[in-house]
């Protein structure tokens, strides 16, 4: 003290008098800007807080919006127009074509509808092209019918160019190939009223057409052997009148449908021969329009009465696959006349004959838009190359372009937290597959196999890990010596710090064969553990009384050592035995025959054990906190009574502290929910719904730690996985808020003794 | 009996039941590691091992195992095996081999077996036969056999040095013509060589290139022809050795890291051996996809981040624990604070991972390289997992815990020195920075120590915020500005899940994943344990004061 005054006189006589108030100027400026930080510190708590959640909810909040459409331009093209059959756009929407009935193929831009390029296909006299499809969902292949039995197939590239300008799309039109329909009689050529062509990747094609006749015929083109096959399908096909037809993209299925709401799948995987394998009634009334989706399994039928429905074959109990109808979705008033299919997705867009369209997501059965496309009848329509804008043309020559904003479609709280019909599953499942190896993978982003897994190994975790956790914190507070107490502490925060990627790397390579290996030995200590007990304390009331009690008090613990040592001993030895007697001498095979359970060797009990060492000391710590800061005034009124030690702990302390010990199950709790290596590393990571102990799981922080890493920022599984972690946040927030403030409750109840 | 259920000496041994579990399973890991982990630089002993199908082996044993299979007849036998490592990846194909027990019919430890780490194919088992080195060549007759075949091998390391070397200075020589060249054929494909400024200025800087080269010209080849040379001396430096089954392959003495006859080895050279093994650990380079080798630029990036971490938490979370205790009046406010520090302490790491990737990286990462590294875009910047955004989330998530201690710390200072303070006429933040902080300051240690630990042994995070398996440069070196904040790292904690888990052959990592789990389970505890004394000091530290 003394030193301080000589130091603040001796600094007091080196400044003037006059720099005195310059100098409190600088203490108090000092002292102000100090109160600004340091008070900026403290909300930056909150803020940082509330920065995590927010900015969770923010990233994961566009799953739940819809589609929105927004009217781009419309152009009159006018009456004099010739009718549009085919329209597209480049992937940046840049250029739009359209193909007309007189073979002019037009490319505008599309911020001013300016033409760029003109282009002509050469007709015959008198010869319209009539019918007209694309190729692909991806590539720009076309092929057009026309009324003189020619079948002209052709390619549109858009390139894009880049220069000083910036980019420029150039595009360009090329016939691949014309055809000659071998006419029915001599003077009346063949018509293509309706025509459906693809492409598939390997360049072979596949035309479908229906003639003046109603006869339906296919082409295929082999592009390896370059052979050419013909077929006529009116045979299979009856008397029905073929109203509708689709192939998938692969050119592997083709559908037919007719006007009586019939429908035909046929396999076209041998080129020399059609094979028809079901025929189904799919609508009471006529159909109208069918069309593959994206991924060549589901097919949306669209009928005269205005129902829209997919359909895809469905594994039988025959083991033989039959088309059954998965959705159904909401109708339009009118026949439905087109149905448009997006490149990029699930999304399909229905339009009926008042122009009227619908926007759709098969996975999830839901229909996401209604809207006004055209005041006509439409003949032709498109999806943009990223499914982000629709083109529609009417049968008044009115072209109009629709911006589509539709950045999350397979995300609906169906698709998140209910079953779901995925395609190629037999039944609607919860399923958890967020990619696949192909573009046409429908990704399946239900959340409840992960949450579901989560709760698993926590379940394990917590009925492995409450009742050692409990107990040690009893008899570490209330029974031990001292010296033991003391030293306990340390060793069990040592414990909490252990980082949990060494304990899920010994869970993963080391405790995991081990449980495989002594399986039967790890099931039979839960059986011995308690025998030995017994027996134990049977010997110890054995020992007279008097010497039993001159055992130093606390000591007891020593007394365990040999009994769990036994245990372990003979569940060890008895093993073998039982293994060989009751399970055929291999537990596993024996679980894989009698009830059919895999063994996996990385399984939920690893992982319950494992995280133990990450929960026991959570709940350890805090329950041992708890019943220490019972007043030791309750329980020496108790020991005064007469009560023994025991009685004082079941009846006076343990209630007392059973708060607290709750709160420190819901802080264990909340550190197993949200562990991450140990369970990534213990478990085979395989989200299943499937709460036997013998096989893995995949949880909510695994799912998020091995996949955000390559999902596409924005995408819906980058926002799915965030909204994962804003599960998670939310679960843990909700149990610590519950964990302080039963401790706050629990202090203000205890302060007054 | 009624005595009996009264006192519940049962239930107080059930009790302490509990306690022996958990410090059973404390023991077991611990032990683990420490056997495991120190074990695998103990040079081991080769077996040579024949079998009655007329095979030999020549490795280390690694493990046995006993079981019971149904043969043929459908009985059940007895099977005990042994697991060999028999290295020699590049003969073989597999690191290990599994021996039936009876099918084993002799085994000794031949003294002359040597073992050898190559930097690639992982060890190699065999005998050495014949020594070449250049000219000379010395056979198992002669007397300094192994002396010599010891020399050759520090010659051909030499040789290795003064390869690199010469190589280095090729590079450095040629950079100035490299870097012309680069410049001409940039300018070529542009839109500037179009214009009659953009072909004169292409043909100077050709008639600068040619003029360079032939500048250099002269140097070059002499370098080249010493390149030439030193390689063929390194090339004529190697060892006839003969596999267990007598094969006889070639080694190039270049290629090996050290080679060992641990049969003949005391116990005072395998302990140098095993002292040279533990310092490759700590101080060298990986090798082989992390398989062997050290883990020092794990160690060096896993300090790193913890330094930069520490940088960002250690102020904020001071300060809040200052505004918590010094400043804020006690009420609704400061209870919700306090309740969000203990949320945030609760909240999983990989949600905290999540928001640095999401907003760290991709909101400010990506901000940062539209203004300031526009020039290198698409290509991000700090719009990519780096070291900073790995460090700023975990001062994140270790906040709570400086807070926590730093809380701890100054609710110790006593009241009355507070208010002598103010009494004298001090400031409130005069009074801070003279009493409370330096006798808060153990609390702070505490806490910084404490978010340490927490933070070396995270990986979670890191894994989506910048840690990577291999990286090529470190964050800190010594080319400007010597620290780069955006470079990923490595992680020891990451490098245990990668080598244990991702590796292409985890049989032959586990050691090393052992040993790696040691060092960080030692640097954790370490500094636990340096925590726990601090916060044990500063809680007796006024118990006993005359305040």
């Amino acid at each position: 003290m003394q030193s301080t005054e000589k130091k603040n006189k001796s600094r007091r006589k080196r400044e003037p008098q006059d720099h005195q108030n310059t100098h409190y100027e600088k203490v108090y400026r000092s002292d102000r800007i100090a109160r600004y930080f340091i008070t900026a510190g403290g909300y930056g708590i909150i803020v940082s807080i509330l920065a995590i959640m927010l900015f969770l909810i923010y990233q994961s909040l566009p799953l739940a919006g819809g589609a929105s459409i927004t009217e781009m331009f419309s152009v009159k093209l006018g009456n004099d127009y010739p009718k549009v059959l085919l329209t597209g756009i480049d992937s940046y929407n840049e250029i739009f074509y359209n193909i007309d009935e007189n073979g002019n193929v037009r490319f505008y831009k599309t911020a001013d509808q300016e033409t760029v390029l003109k282009e002509k296909i050469v007709l015959l006299d008198g010869e319209k092209i009539v019918s007209a499809s694309k190729g692909s969902l991806t590539e720009d292949i076309i092929a057009l019918g026309t009324n003189q039995g020619r079948l002209i197939t052709a390619e549109i590239e858009m390139t894009p160019r880049y220069s000083e300008e910036g980019r420029e799309i150039i595009p360009s039109f090329g016939i691949e190939e014309t055809w000659q329909a071998p006419a029915e009689n001599d003077s009346i050529p063949l018509r293509f009223e309706k025509l459906v062509f693809r492409q598939n990747e390997d360049l072979y094609r596949f035309w479908s057409w229906v003639d003046q006749y109603g006869n339906a015929g296919i082409r295929i083109f082999d592009a390896d052997e370059d052979e050419e096959y013909t077929h006529q399908l009116s045979m299979e096909v009856g008397d029905a009148q073929i109203s509708a037809m689709s192939i998938s993209y692969n050119g592997e299925n083709y559908v037919f449908a007719t006007t009586d709401g019939q429908m035909f799948w046929f396999d076209g995987v041998d080129f020399e021969e059609l094979v028809l394998k079901e025929k189904w009634t799919a609508s009471g009334a006529g159909i109208t329009a069918v069309n593959y989706l994206l991924g060549d399994q589901a097919v949306v039928v669209g009928s005269a009465d205005g129902e829209v429905a997919t359909w895809f074959p469905v594994r039988t109990t025959a083991n033989i696959f039959k088309f059954q109808k998965i959705h159904e979705f909401r109708a339009h008033k009118a026949e439905v006349t087109q149905i448009f299919s997006s490149p990029r997705n699930r999304n399909f867009l229905t339009i009926d004959k008042s122009g009227r369209a619908q926007l759709h997501y098969s996975t999830s059965g839901k229909t996401q838009a209604s809207f006004k496309s055209a005041e006509n009848p439409v003949t032709a329509g498109s999806f943009a190359p990223k499914s982000n804008a629709l083109l529609v043309m009417d049968d008044q020559r009115n072209f109009g372009m629709f911006g589509l904003d539709n950045e999350h479609p397979e995300s609906t709280i169906n698709t998140l937290f209910g079953k779901v019909w995925y395609e190629g599953y037999s039944e609607p499942e919860f399923v958890w597959q967020s990619t696949g190896g192909t573009d046409e993978f429908e990704p399946k982003i239900s959340l409840i196999p992960v949450i579901f897994g989560t709760l698993k190994g926590t379940l394990y975790a917590m009925l492995f890990s409450i009742p050692i956790a409990i107990l040690a914190a009893i008899y570490v507070s209330q029974f031990a010596p001292a010296w033991l107490a003391r030293s306990i502490k340390p060793t069990v925060e040592i414990m909490a710090a252990l980082p949990s990627v060494v304990i899920g790397f010994l869970a993963g390579l080391y405790f995991s064969p081990i449980f495989e290996d002594h399986l039967i030995t790890i099931l039979m200590i839960n059986f011995w553990l308690p025998v030995v007990f017994v027996i134990g304390i049977v010997l110890w009331r054995i020992i007279p009384e008097e010497k039993r009690t001159k055992f130093p008090q606390g000591w007891e613990i020593l007394y365990m050592i040999p009994i769990l040592v036994l245990t372990i001993a003979l569940s060890w030895w008895f093993a073998k035995p039982i293994e060989t007697m009751f399970f055929e001498g291999n537990f596993q095979q024996w679980l894989y025959a009698t009830i059919g359970v895999t063994y996996e060797t990385r399984n939920s009990l690893v992982v319950g054990f494992a995280l133990g060492f990450a929960v026991i000391p959570i709940i350890f710590t805090m329950s041992e906190d708890s019943i220490s800061n019972v007043p030791e005034s309750l329980s020496s009124a108790s020991l005064a009574l007469g009560a023994s030690r025991w009685q004082t702990v079941r009846r006076v302390v343990l209630p007392a502290a059973s708060g607290g010990i709750f709160a420190a199950i819901m802080l264990g709790l909340g550190r197993a929910v949200g562990e991450t290596m140990i369970v990534l590393m213990a478990t085979g990571n395989t989200p299943i719904l499937d709460i036997n102990p013998f096989n893995g799981f995949r949880a909510m922080s695994a799912s998020i730690a091995v996949e955000i890493p390559e999902a596409p920022v924005g995408g819906t599984l980058y926002r799915v996985l965030f909204l994962t972690a804003l599960l998670l946040f939310l679960f843990t927030f909700v149990l610590n808020t519950l964990s302080s403030l039963i401790g706050d409750r629990l202090r203000k109840k205890y302060a007054r003794f | 009996m009624n005595y009996a259920k009264k006192s519940g000496d049962s239930y107080i041994l059930a009790a302490s039941m509990g306690l022996i579990i958990s410090l059973a399973m404390v023991g077991w890991i611990v032990v683990v590691i420490l056997i495991k982990g120190l074990g695998f630089f103990w040079p081991r002993d080769t077996y040579f091992v024949q079998t009655n199908d007329g095979s030999s082996y020549l490795g280390e044993s690694w493990a046995e195992k006993s079981d019971e299979i149904q043969i043929q007849s459908g009985e059940r036998v007895k099977r005990k095996q042994y697991q060999l490592k028999i290295g020699n990846r590049d003969v073989y194909g597999r690191d290990f081999v599994w021996l039936d027990a009876k099918d084993i019919e002799a085994e000794n430890r031949p003294q002359l077996a040597t073992t050898f780490e190559r930097l690639e194919f992982g060890n190699f088992y065999g005998f050495i036969k014949v020594v070449h080195s250049g000219d000379k060549q010395f056979d198992s007759e002669h007397p300094d056999f192994l002396d010599e075949a010891y020399n050759a091998h520090d010659l051909a390391l030499d040789t290795k040095g003064e390869i690199e070397d010469t190589r280095g200075e090729i590079t450095s020589l040629t950079e100035p013509l490299t870097n012309l060249q680069r410049e001409i054929a940039l300018l070529e494909i542009s839109a500037e060589s179009r214009t009659t400024a953009g072909q004169q200025k292409l043909e100077v800087l050709r008639k600068t290139a040619e003029e360079t080269e032939l500048n250099i010209a002269e140097e070059y080849q002499a370098l080249n022809k010493k390149l030439e040379e030193l390689l063929l001396k390194d090339h004529a430096i190697y060892l006839t050795v003969e596999t267990a089954e007598g094969k006889s392959r070639e080694i190039h003495l270049s290629h090996v890291v050290r080679f060992f006859q641990p049969n003949d080895m005391g116990v005072l050279a395998k302990s140098w051996h095993y002292a040279g093994k533990l310092w490759e650990f700590v101080a060298d380079d990986p090798r082989e996809s992390n398989t062997e080798g050290g883990v020092f630029p794990a160690i060096f990036g896993t300090v790193l981040m913890v330094l930069l971490m520490s940088i960002a938490v250690v102020p904020f979370g001071v300060m809040a624990a200052i505004y918590l205790n010094e400043y804020a009046k006690q009420g609704p406010l400061v209870r919700f604070i306090r309740l969000s520090v203990n949320n945030l302490a609760g909240v999983p790491s990989i949600v905290f991972g999540v928001f640095g990737l999401g907003f760290f990286i991709y909101v400010i990462g990506a901000s940062i390289d539209q203004i300031l590294f526009s020039d290198k875009l698409p290509e991000p910047t700090f719009g990519t997992g780096g070291i900073l955004w790995a460090s700023l989330t975990l001062a994140l998530l270790t906040l709570p815990v400086v807070v926590v201690a730093t809380e701890e710390g100054l609710l110790a200072v006593p009241r009355a020195n507070k208010e002598g303070a103010l009494a004298l006429g001090s400031t409130r933040w005069q009074m801070i920075r003279k009493v409370v902080l330096p006798n808060a300051m153990p609390g702070i240690l505490t806490g910084l120590i404490l978010a340490i630990s927490r933070g070396a042994g995270e990986v979670a995070p890191l894994m989506i915020t910048g840690v990577v398996k291999l990286a090529p440069t470190m964050p800190l070196d010594a080319a400007f500005p010597f620290l780069h904040l955006d470079r990923k790292f490595m992680h020891l904690g990451f490098h245990i899940y990668d080598v244990g888990f991702q590796s292409p052959n985890v049989e032959a990592a586990k050691p090393m994943v052992y040993s790696t789990a040691l060092l960080l389970i030692v640097l954790v505890i370490l500094l636990n344990i340096v925590a726990i004394y601090f916060r044990n000091r500063l809680r007796k530290r006024y118990k006993t004061s005359t305040f």
